[in-house]
């Protein structure tokens, strides 16, 4: 059976992480994933969203609804966008007339993880030398899409990956979207506390499913002059299937 | 907090997160408290979930019925011998206490830890008259010897460590320098045993209040709680009317989440049933009971489609407990009575939006508090509906909303995101030509002057590749 899916990039992705987009593509593309990329796609609305502009944010809900019409899953690479659209979108809309077109979406939303964990069963054949990890959960990911147990099924697919797990691993990297341009100096705060945690598991690298979690950790760390780096799960998975330097 | 004394916000937060020593003490002790909660919810219950789902319900049951209940209160609990005053702001309420300390001729009364007092402002509407309020509290005592506000609704002082204290108690009460909690609790016991000798008045909150029996149910730890209801001649219970639950089952239902979620006990060390004052034939007990059941716009919470759910509080602070902001800067950064993301909620519902909206941003909308929440109240979006309130985009006005001012740069800015947003054309073109953050610089610096700093505190990744040209170049990708 071949499978067809919409990709959705995310914002982010289109912005600042291109190579993941392009990777994440690969990965379904080796699976013998048809893709379709709308080029007209844009943002979940999480900005405006978070911010309390629901008017806004309806708007751009019902973009997206009419823009990914067909029913083919729409596969997103982030915890966080894929929330905000499976589940948020019905918070939105809870009151609208408009419920049962969102419920709709929302229903072919998934997370890629989930997809490649629990639809497709890939079977992964790690290339890369034995090496340690840790993993940051995306709050969103967590605890409104909740795909983090996938996600970390599927680094646990690659033979020569030791996974080790964060002690504060459910406490928020101070990301957060608009939090962090409007409270910077908390989301700092917010973000050091992670790095030491990060630190603590005496891991090289830290891989993470959400893009903006990633930018705000890395940065930090970056910033810090560490020695640790950070990568996005499906810059990571491909990049251990390929057996390319790290 | 008096808006007199109100700090410039960023002030408020830089100063607070400065302070490591506070900073310290609180994440180790946020730390513990987790840990605690996890391990008795664990070890201890067979359906958590359940329970929780039970209390939510008889919660609402509670709140639906409200006028019922405080009328069959009022009539079983005055049946019962106490004597019920009712108060509408917060002012009515120190006033109702003042004029019973006029008439029993009392110039202090000793306090037991009560949320409710802070926050109508007791201890300062009795200094102003020249009464005083002691506090019998352990860590409310530390707090005003040394004149500081809680910093925490279940643990006022868990921002200062033993060492701290054994200073205060050392300038303050003239004790030696001691550091061993044992030693710390003894100076407080001999200074408290004092204070109670000549207690004529004690003054209470109220954990749960149940209607049909018209009786209240007071939680405590250190049984100073006990002695301010027991030892005096006179007891006042200070009540938000929210308290107010059907039945003893009920209440027994939020008891049995209220410590664990707390401090992760199993069961709290004292629990005190009063259903009224000293009976013939009692050994001990006041001879009179006062309930004050005040409301203080929680009424026209209650009428509010979205935050009567704030209502159920059970005030276990559980939220604060896990939430990542509150452990950074503690709970004086949102200068008002109630920190966290319950005080997020209910600290402009009760003091007005357009005096503590400031503290919306305090949320990184992670989710934790709603996931540890007992009673399930769904603080993060709550959190968020009130930003949305605030940027006058609310149904139901809130209070103090018509002295707000609605950031216009914000609104222009959240404007523009969704005009690009929803045209795909527009969309490509910007991000085609962007640096990262590109959008949000052009449509949100007028609205957040704050975005330079970002990168003053994380380095920002640099764009490499047009992704809409290299995904056209996949073959098995369609691109329409
Ligand atoms: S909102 Fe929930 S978690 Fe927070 S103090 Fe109230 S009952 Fe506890």
């Amino acid at each position: 059976m071949l499978n067809k899916v919409y990709f959705y990039a995310t914002c982010l992705g289109t912005a600042a992480m291109q190579e993941m987009v392009l990777n994440a593509i690969k990965l379904l593309r080796k699976e013998g994933v048809e893709v379709i990329f709308k080029k007209n796609q844009t943002c979940c609305g999480q900005p405006s969203f978070n911010s309390g502009y629901f008017n806004e944010s309806k708007e751009v809900a019902l973009y997206n609804t009419r823009l990914f019409e067909k029913d083919y899953p729409i596969i997103v690479p982030s915890g966080s966008c894929a929330g905000m659209m499976s589940h948020d979108y019905i918070e939105l809309f809870k009151e609208d007339k408009r419920l049962d077109e969102i419920k709709h979406f929302s229903s072919k939303v998934i997370e890629l993880s989930q997809y490649l964990d629990q639809v497709l069963n890939v079977n992964y054949e790690d290339k890369g030398e034995p090496i340690k990890v840790t993993w940051h959960s995306n709050c969103h990911a967590l605890r409104v899409q909740k795909s983090i147990t996938s996600s970390k099924n599927l680094i646990k697919r690659l033979k020569n990956v030791e996974l080790i797990e964060l002690e504060y691993e459910q406490e928020c990297c101070g990301f957060g979207g608009t939090f962090s341009v409007k409270e910077p100096e908390i989301s700092n705060a917010m973000a050091r506390a992670k790095v030491n945690d990060i630190q603590n598991t005496g891991a090289k690298y830290i891989i993470s499913g959400d893009g903006g979690c990633l930018l705000n950790i890395k940065g930090t760390m970056s910033r810090m002059g560490l020695d640790i780096k950070g990568f996005h799960l499906y810059d990571f998975l491909l990049k251990r299937l390929e057996g390319a330097k790290l | 907090m008096s808006a007199e004394h109100k700090l410039p916000h960023e002030v408020a937060v830089h100063e607070n997160l400065s302070n490591e020593q506070m900073r310290t003490n609180l994440t180790t002790a946020m730390h513990i408290l987790q840990k605690n909660r996890l391990k008795v919810i664990d070890d201890r219950f067979e359906d958590w979930q359940g329970l929780r789902a039970r209390a939510r319900q008889a919660k609402n049951n509670a709140l639906m019925s409200l006028d019922e209940r405080l009328l069959e209160f009022e009539k079983n609990a005055t049946k019962n011998g106490m004597h019920v005053h009712w108060a509408s702001s917060d002012t009515d309420a120190c006033e109702i206490i003042y004029q019973i300390m006029m008439e029993k001729k009392a110039n202090k009364i000793l306090k037991g830890k009560s949320m409710a007092s802070e926050e109508i402002g007791l201890n300062h509407y009795l200094e102003k008259k020249g009464l005083k309020a002691v506090e019998s509290d352990l860590g409310e005592l530390v707090l005003q010897l040394d004149e500081d506000t809680p910093v925490h609704i279940v643990v006022p002082a868990i921002h200062r460590n033993r060492y701290q204290i054994g200073q205060t108690f050392k300038d303050k009460l003239g004790a030696s320098l001691e550091s061993e909690p044992e030693k710390l609790n003894a100076i407080a016991r001999e200074h408290l045993r004092n204070q109670f000798e000549d207690l004529k008045i004690g003054l209470s909150g109220v954990n749960f209040a149940m209607s049909e029996q018209g009786a209240i149910w007071l939680i405590e730890n250190e049984g100073n709680g006990r002695m301010c209801t027991t030892a005096s001649d006179i007891h006042i219970a200070l009540c938000g009317i929210e308290k107010v639950m059907q039945s003893f089952e009920d209440a027994a239902t939020m008891v049995h989440l209220l410590t664990p979620s707390a401090t992760g006990q199993f069961i709290p060390t004292y629990n005190n049933i009063i259903t009224g004052p000293r009976k013939n034939g009692d050994l001990d007990g006041p001879r009179e009971v006062h309930i004050v059941l005040f409301d203080h716009n929680r009424t026209r919470m209650l009428a509010n489609k979205n935050y009567y759910e704030a209502l159920r509080c059970i005030r276990c602070g559980a939220c604060m407990n896990f939430c990542p902001v509150y452990d950074k800067i503690g709970g004086h950064t949102y200068q008002t009575t109630y920190p966290g993301p319950i005080g997020e909620v209910i600290s402009p519902n009760l003091f007005g939006i357009d005096k503590t909206g400031d503290i919306l941003s305090f949320c990184s909308l992670c989710g934790r508090c709603s996931e540890v929440c007992p009673v399930k109240i769904p603080l993060a979006n709550l959190i968020r509906t009130l930003r949305s309130d605030k940027a006058g985009q609310g149904e139901q006005k809130l209070l103090g909303d018509e002295n707000m001012h609605h950031n216009k740069a914000e609104a222009f800015a959240m404007r523009n995101f969704q005009m690009a947003a929803t045209n795909g054309g527009l969309w490509r073109f910007s991000l085609g030509n962007a640096h990262y953050f590109n959008w949000a610089v052009q449509g949100l610096k007028s609205a957040l002057p704050v975005i330079k700093k970002w990168s003053e505190f994380k380095d920002l990744p640099s764009i490499k590749v047009d992704l809409y040209k290299e995904v056209q170049k996949l073959e098995g990708v369609s691109y329409e």
